[in-house]
């Protein structure tokens, strides 16, 4: 999507030509043709905040119209998620206010944020009447559903005020399709372009089944396994109702010829019976017991295959991926999906296919035994799966709740455990117990909802197990007694099947519910899988063998959201070998700059190049292998000193990694400690501080060799004397390569050969520190802070 | 270090006005009726004139000031802050108690202008909650006429503001009040039992 070439095109021109007629009337009217519209943009509200359907549009006469419906009483008003093509379609006969703004003539225009929406307002400019200079007013107000569409008008009028020229690509239309093709309904999470009620579960399934296919012999044994515990559940209560009842018990001597006894030896058929019986318990245990070796056999590498493809996928996607909101619930459900999927095909799917067919056999054997009682066993069985298909949903969602509130109070057990000495510093020992006590009653409600109603729940199920079998044994006891249709034993027999019925359908309860679960689980490991990395390399793209390291930015502007560009048309050019420095106040977008030059986002406008060549078009290996960060976060993997430093060349040598770790000066302390290189560091291993972690990074950064080293407030978090200290290692490192260094103190930057103010995503000033110097601005009087202000205090 | 090569400056560097600029930072400031004049502009919006100031230099005039509220869910009344517009607005000052230190006339001034601002819509009926697949679509009347929207199925969509009063928050971030939850009916409650 976002590398296709876009050229200005009547159909992009067309497809914001969806006003309503009497909107493209009024248009007409004030001489406004379809092709003198720029873009419009949908509203929400009124200027008194009343919701009503409206429209801004922007004409290429620099004119900007907004048109609002008058409020109607009643009038249904539909949010993200909710809305559909249907109830975005606005009625014929509304009446309409339309105001016009000639944007030429507007000093700034800008959306002002409320608590859930904005206000777009513009400020006049002093054109004939020196009234109007500097006037605000409000041209239209949205809710933050149709925000998107009113930051779009501000960047356009923006561009205009500037004098800019408007390209295609702020024209292009932010929403892609945000609606189910299918229902129409729009999508609850626009990012995920899945419409929950219409995802094809079919193509998921058959996908994942391919999980299963290396496992297809051992799977067909744990059906047979099922099949022959489903079987054998059917025999049981023949054998124990009609064969030792009616049969044996009964003196049925026919019985006895048809198994080729003599006659009247019933102790010899009956020990016969009961060996068959005991045989068949066995053999239900024993299948039973294969079919869970075979479960315990298959999950676990399924599980695995799975896991290890959402892995892999997932570090294949762009850094964005890692932080975008959504990315700590995508990782822990990356783990329990599988386990979901997984769970659900080797468990539930062939436990279904079971229940299915012994429901159906059992059904066959108790018509053929006797019709008018299977009638009515089969007319309660249905209560016991009504009564779990309505209340285990609200059983769950009570559950939930517990859930819920037994993790709140977790969270504020962790809360007060890790504030402990601000508690105590402060002695709020007793408000503590009180806060704790709220979340701790919250648990106990919670708690007792649970038990109630599963108290309920269980007092009425076995109530309706227990009509059911009530109704067979009164409706089989009148057929006995007064129709004489059949014995007692098939009464027994009957009781049995009825017993054995009930848990399956009590399986079938969930079962639809446990299906779809299951799909969306699979649906969101497939999207992971799916996903295609904002980030990728081109084919065929550069791999340079030898680069001089020179980094240019022409242009770039850029955002982490698309309306909120962070970075603003930014210029700038590090010759090879040389270094620059990037100072500016926090926020002011020079860890962008950084991320943008390791390619960890790509810019929405404008080139990032290395030697001439555009980044997009560069080998990643060119790219990764030649380009290292020493930031202020450090991270240390879980792992020895020596593994830690070469993380990025395993093959180091164990003298390179100590010529690394000198250079960086942080040979020696590593070999104070106990283990050496050896010693275990990472999560779970020996903490060190934070001067020593930031040497190992600096230490792995000199391993890494790169062209271009990137020191992100390599050294804001470690105190003066270390600072001095890893500077001298950073003056090592720094040597013959390309360097870009952020920093706070400027002393880190003193020997920069050019450097760089960021202010607000601009270059605010650029040159050297003479030349900074001398323009008295922002660079200037940072040095004089913290050279001067500190001097005269006489701390220096 | 490096940087004394370049002392050469010295004179312009006026340490005396930095530290008159961070007082001015550190500074809390109270308006009211007597050292404060709120009028209307054309366009919609509030200006504001500081008068008699001890210190003041000149006499403060802005175009049109920002209102926003310190407390606005545990106290809309008081501590409204009055700032400048640009987009790192600085505070102009406080309001202590707007049904106190202003006229009525200002009052209302400020009110409407704080109004538009924390705009949100009081549910008065919940006709129905239907959860699927982690979010929740809710069907309510508000007091700005029936709404439809969807929030996620996370503790943070429906938060608590006292025992009683609880803001929900859709997916784009829209806001929605109950004011008071233990009011609505039994059947709306069931319905809603799930977010308390």
């Amino acid at each position: 999507m976002k590398n296709k070439k876009r050229e200005i095109s009547e159909e992009n021109i067309k497809k914001s030509g969806k006003l309503p007629q009497e909107i493209g009337a009024e248009l007409k009217s004030r001489g406004i043709t379809e092709a003198d519209i720029y873009v419009s943009v949908r509203t929400d509200m009124d200027l008194n905040c009343d919701f009503t359907p409206g429209w801004l549009i922007l004409t290429k006469g620099k004119k900007l119209i907004s048109a609002t419906a008058d409020p109607l009483s009643g009038e249904i008003h539909f949010f993200k998620g909710m809305e559909t093509r249907k109830s975005r379609t606005v009625a014929r006969d509304r009446k309409w206010n339309f105001a016009e703004f000639d944007v030429s003539d507007l000093k700034n225009a800008y959306v002002e944020r409320s608590v859930s929406g904005g206000f777009l307002i513009l400020v006049h400019k002093d054109v004939n009447d020196p009234e109007a200079e500097g006037l605000a007013e409000t041209a239209a107000a949205v809710s933050n559903h149709c925000m998107s569409g009113a930051t779009k008008i501000e960047r356009l009028c923006e561009k205009i005020i500037d004098g800019k020229e408007i390209d295609e690509e702020a024209l292009e239309d932010d929403e892609e399709e945000e609606f189910c093709p299918v229902c129409g309904m729009m999508y609850p999470d626009s990012d995920r372009k899945v419409c929950p009620k219409c995802m094809n579960k079919k193509s998921i399934f058959r996908r994942t089944l391919g999980y299963l296919k290396p496992y297809k012999w051992r799977i067909l044994v744990m059906f047979l396994c099922y099949l022959a515990t489903a079987a054998l559940n059917i025999i049981w209560p023949y054998l124990n109702g009609v064969v030792l009842y009616d049969r044996v018990l009964g003196k049925d001597e026919k019985f006895l010829s048809f198994l080729s006894v003599e006659s009247n030896r019933f102790a010899v058929i009956l020990l016969l019976i009961v060996l068959t019986m005991v045989m068949t318990k066995i053999t239900m245990q024993l299948v039973g017991i294969l079919q869970g070796v075979m479960t315990a056999k298959i999950v676990p590498r399924v599980v695995k295959s799975m896991r290890n493809d959402v892995f892999g996928a997932m570090g294949k996607l762009s850094i964005n991926f890692f932080t975008s909101k959504q990315t700590g619930s995508l990782m822990t459900r990356v783990m329990s999906d599988s386990d979901e999927v997984s769970g659900f095909f080797i468990d539930g799917l062939p436990y279904f296919l079971i229940n299915v067919f012994s429901i159906i056999a059992m059904a066959v054997v108790m018509f053929r035994l006797s019709w008018p009682l299977a009638i009515v066993a089969l007319m309660f069985m249905p209560i016991t799966f009504l009564v779990s298909w309505f209340m285990l949903p609200r059983l769950w969602h009570r559950y939930g709740r517990r859930h819920r509130a037994t993790r709140s109070l977790n969270s504020k057990i962790h809360d007060n455990l890790s504030g402990a000495r601000v508690v105590k510093a402060f002695g709020q020992e007793g408000s503590e117990v009180r806060r704790f006590d709220k979340s701790n009653e919250k648990v106990r409600s919670a708690d007792l909802a649970v038990m109630n109603y599963d108290n309920k729940f269980s007092a009425l199920y076995s109530a309706a197990e227990n009509l059911a079998s009530l109704m067979v044994y009164i409706v089989g006891a009148y057929l006995i007694l007064i129709q004489k249709r059949f014995d007692y034993p098939i009464l027994i027999t009957f009781a049995g099947y009825v017993g054995q019925m009930t848990g399956p359908m009590d399986f079938m309860s969930f079962f639809f519910r446990w299906f779809t679960n299951c799909m969306n689980s699979a649906q969101r490991m497939f999207e992971i899988i799916d996903a295609v990395p904002e980030i990728q390399e081109k084919e065929n793209a550069i791999s340079l063998e030898q680069i001089e390291g020179t980094v240019e930015m022409k242009n770039v502007t850029f955002g982490y959201e698309k309306n909120k560009p962070v970075l603003k048309n930014i210029n700038l050019k590090v010759e090879g070998g040389h270094m620059l420095g990037i100072v500016g106040r926090s926020g002011a977008g020079k860890t962008t700059i950084v991320n943008l030059i390791s390619r960890l986002y790509d810019p929405q406008e404008g080139t990032v190049t290395l030697d001439g060549v555009n980044l997009k078009d560069l080998s990643f290996k060119t790219l990764r292998g030649n380009v290292a960060m020493v930031s202020q976060e450090t991270y240390m993997f879980m792992g020895t000193v020596a593994e830690n430093i070469a993380y990025a060349r395993k093959d180091a040598s164990r003298a390179e990694i100590i010529r690394a770790a000198v250079l960086a000066s942080a040979h020696d302390f590593i070999c104070r400690m106990p283990d050496g290189y050896d010693t275990i560091i990472g999560s779970s291993g020996r903490d060190l501080s934070g001067g020593e972690r930031q040497r190992i990074s600096i230490a792995r950064a000199i391993l890494a060799n790169p062209k271009i080293l990137i020191l992100d407030e390599a050294t804001a978090a470690v105190d003066t004397e270390t600072e001095q200290a890893i500077q001298q290692s950073i003056n090592m490192l720094i040597k013959g390569r390309t360097t870009i260094s952020i920093a706070h103190r400027l002393s880190t930057l003193r020997d920069a050969d050019s450097l760089i103010v960021i202010d607000e995503g601009k270059i605010a000033e650029q040159g050297t520190h003479e030349e900074l110097l001398k323009q008295k601005g922002v660079y200037y009087k940072l040095k004089e802070l913290q050279t001067k202000a500190l001097a005269l205090k006489g701390i220096e | 270090m490096g940087l004394k090569n370049f002392e050469g400056a010295d004179e312009e560097f006026n340490l005396e006005q930095m530290e008159a600029e961070t007082e001015a930072m550190l500074r809390l400031r109270y308006l009211n009726a007597e050292n404060a004049t709120f009028a209307r502009t054309p366009g919609g919006f509030v200006s504001l004139d500081i008068v008699g100031e001890a210190d003041a230099v000149s006499p403060e005039h802005y175009d049109r000031v920002r209102v926003v509220r310190s407390f606005p869910f545990t106290a809309p009344d008081t501590y409204i802050s009055i700032s400048t517009t640009e987009e790192k607005s600085k505070e102009i000052g406080i309001i202590k108690d707007i049904t106190k230190d202003v006229s009525k006339e200002t009052r209302k001034m400020l009110e409407e202008q704080m109004n538009l601002r924390y705009f949100t819509p009081i549910i008065t009926k919940i006709n129905d909650i239907k959860e699927e697949y982690g979010h929740a679509y809710w069907d309510v009347d508000t007091n700005e006429g029936p709404c439809r929207f969807v929030i996620y199925m996370n503790s943070s969509s429906v938060v608590s503001l006292s025992d009683v009063r609880l803001m929900v928050t859709d997916l784009d971030g829209n806001r929605f009040e109950i004011p008071d939850y233990t009011r609505l009916s039994a059947g709306e409650l069931k319905k809603l039992d799930l977010f308390l």
